[in-house]
């Protein structure tokens, strides 16, 4: 289980985080959902080591978080799927996916060639693209590589900052109920960042609802979806 | 022997040299973001460690791989000591603007450049001295003719082929490669795939270390060894790897070359006093041409 307690994020003298305190339970999908502004990258950056929080903690089942190097949580079996499809351009597919599984080359080789199977199974186009440079890739397609350079390291949890952010609204769902299904197939924990509200509590279990960096909402998705009045209050519309 | 040969020859046993002092720049810039002006400091201290073994009756060839070898601990250790301390300080005001964090790192490689300078006139007087070839430096001959090149230019030409065939092979066929390559283009994907992306540019301040030294090595059997020697050969190099095209190693290679053979045809058919200018006018040149260099790519911009 992911466990946030009271963390803080702050930029300079601005709260990006405000006291954030909420927990992800394993095998399920959880989504952060607020608008632009809310902290939602932010505290996926926090937990990935990328910012530093002033305070509070972050917990994976009993592993202490808050103030690993950001490769050591990747090595704990947290991996990240950053905002704007964050793959490596001037790279092959084949070499995006591989710099993902590189830090268990040694250890897991057999596993790792497993791995980049099923990947390739889960987005046969990336296959058929494997030695093009990621740059040449649709939008659609380098979300799918940067998912896919995330799962070859074989996380446990998976932390998507805004997957479907700029792409068609049918590849969006695709990408989304692709990762439902893994998550469903193979027990892996998600934690969706989405601005897109609708889209992210259709396949969450758990809605955490964001609003200038404090959780002003922690429900079951179904009731979020419903709420009209929050949904209202809070996305404008 | 034709002015042409022999421009043709000379150009291609320097361009050599300064094939891989340009690699050793590209290496560094691509993996640190930092244009080492340190550079041949590091390969003229090496170069006078070697020196001062083989005075004290070491062989060649075991002085030869200390000198490589204390390269890549020099550069490992500019790292570690002085780059890493000055760039990893968060808080400080001076680095939050990102022109400064990127010329910090340049102003100290010039500081370690008198740093060592001045080491090297502590402990061996500045003096310059000869440093041996390991090949006899006669001409080779076919028949009766002999040739514009030597024996010791084939050995220089010989290991610098090497070093950038295996450099290729570690780049696109290695692991640590690809984590070099990836460090260098996208430093937080590469860390949020669980690669210690400090430690890979530590190794390419080594690796570049490494060639530097070598670099010392080849050159100061022809030019003699003193703290100032191989400072003409950083501008050089310098002016090799933005013709090449900074992000390129492919490209740094071409531009040794082309330069080696520019000064060599400027040497051969104008005067040696005009190769200054003539490097300059073909910076310039090739700036106006191609900005981005030879091989180097234009940024890619996603829309």
């Amino acid at each position: 289980m992911l466990a946030i307690t009271n963390l803080v994020t702050q930029f300079a003298s601005i709260k990006a985080l405000d006291s954030i305190s909420f927990q992800a339970k394993p095998g399920l999908i959880t989504t952060v959902i607020g608008a632009n502004g809310a902290g939602k990258s932010t505290l996926l950056r926090t937990i990935s080591g990328l910012e530093r929080p002033s305070s509070g903690s972050i917990t994976w089942f009993d592993e202490e978080l808050t103030h690993k190097s950001v490769e050591a949580i990747v090595r704990s079996g947290i991996s990240q799927v950053p905002e704007g499809h964050a793959v490596i351009s001037q790279l092959s597919v084949a070499e995006n996916i591989e710099l993902g599984g590189l830090f268990r080359k040694r250890i897991a080789r057999g596993d790792l060639t497993i791995a980049t199977k099923e990947v390739y199974e889960l987005f046969p186009i990336l296959h058929e693209r494997r030695n093009e440079p990621a740059g040449s890739l649709s939008g659609g397609e380098r979300q799918m590589l940067a998912i896919s350079r995330a799962l070859v390291s074989r996380p446990k949890l998976l932390l998507l900052d805004e997957p479907s952010l700029g792409l068609a609204p049918l590849i969006a769902a695709q990408i989304i109920s692709i990762i439902n299904e893994l998550c469903r197939s193979t027990g892996l924990t998600v934690l969706l960042v989405e601005q897109n509200a609708n889209t992210a509590l259709a396949v969450a279990d758990h809605g955490i609802l964001l609003a200038l960096g404090k959780v002003v909402a922690d429900l079951p998705a179904k009731e979020m979806a419903a709420d009209s009045s929050l949904r209202a209050a809070y996305l404008g519309y | 022997m034709t002015p042409f040969l022999t421009a043709f020859f000379s150009g291609t046993a320097q361009g050599a040299i300064y094939a891989l002092v340009s690699l050793g720049l590209v290496l560094v810039w691509r993996s640190a973001g930092v244009v080492n002006f340190a550079q041949m400091g590091q390969a003229m201290f090496t170069t006078y460690i070697a020196s001062q073994l083989i005075q004290n009756n070491y062989s060649y060839w075991s002085a030869f791989l200390i000198a490589l070898i204390s390269g890549a601990a020099l550069g490992a250790l500019v790292d570690l000591g002085l780059m890493r301390p000055l760039t990893s300080r968060k808080n400080s005001q001076l680095l939050n603007s990102q022109s400064m964090r990127t010329t910090i790192p340049v102003i100290a490689s010039l500081g370690i450049l008198g740093v060592l300078k001045a080491l090297a006139g502590i402990f061996w007087a500045g003096e310059e001295r000869g440093f041996p070839s390991p090949v006899a430096p006669n001409a080779i001959k076919i028949g009766d003719t002999s040739l514009a090149i030597t024996g010791f230019d084939l050995f220089v030409i010989g290991t610098v082929f090497l070093t950038l065939v295996l450099t290729t092979i570690f780049f696109t066929k290695t692991g640590m490669g690809l984590a070099m390559r990836a460090s260098a283009l996208n430093p937080e994907v590469t860390r949020l795939s669980g690669i210690k992306v400090g430690s890979v540019r530590t190794l390419g301040w080594a690796i570049s270390g490494i060639a530097s030294s070598l670099a010392g090595l080849l050159v100061t059997p022809r030019t003699n060894l003193s703290p100032n020697t191989l400072d003409l050969l950083l501008i050089i190099g310098f002016t090799a790897a933005v013709v090449g095209g900074l992000s390129s190693l492919a490209g740094s290679v071409l531009g040794g070359f082309i330069l080696g053979y520019v000064i060599s045809f400027v040497n051969v058919y104008s005067a040696p006093e005009n190769v200054f200018i003539a490097i300059l006018a073909f910076l310039l040149l090739a700036l106006f041409l191609r900005p981005q260099g030879i091989l180097g790519s234009k940024e890619v911009r996603s829309v």
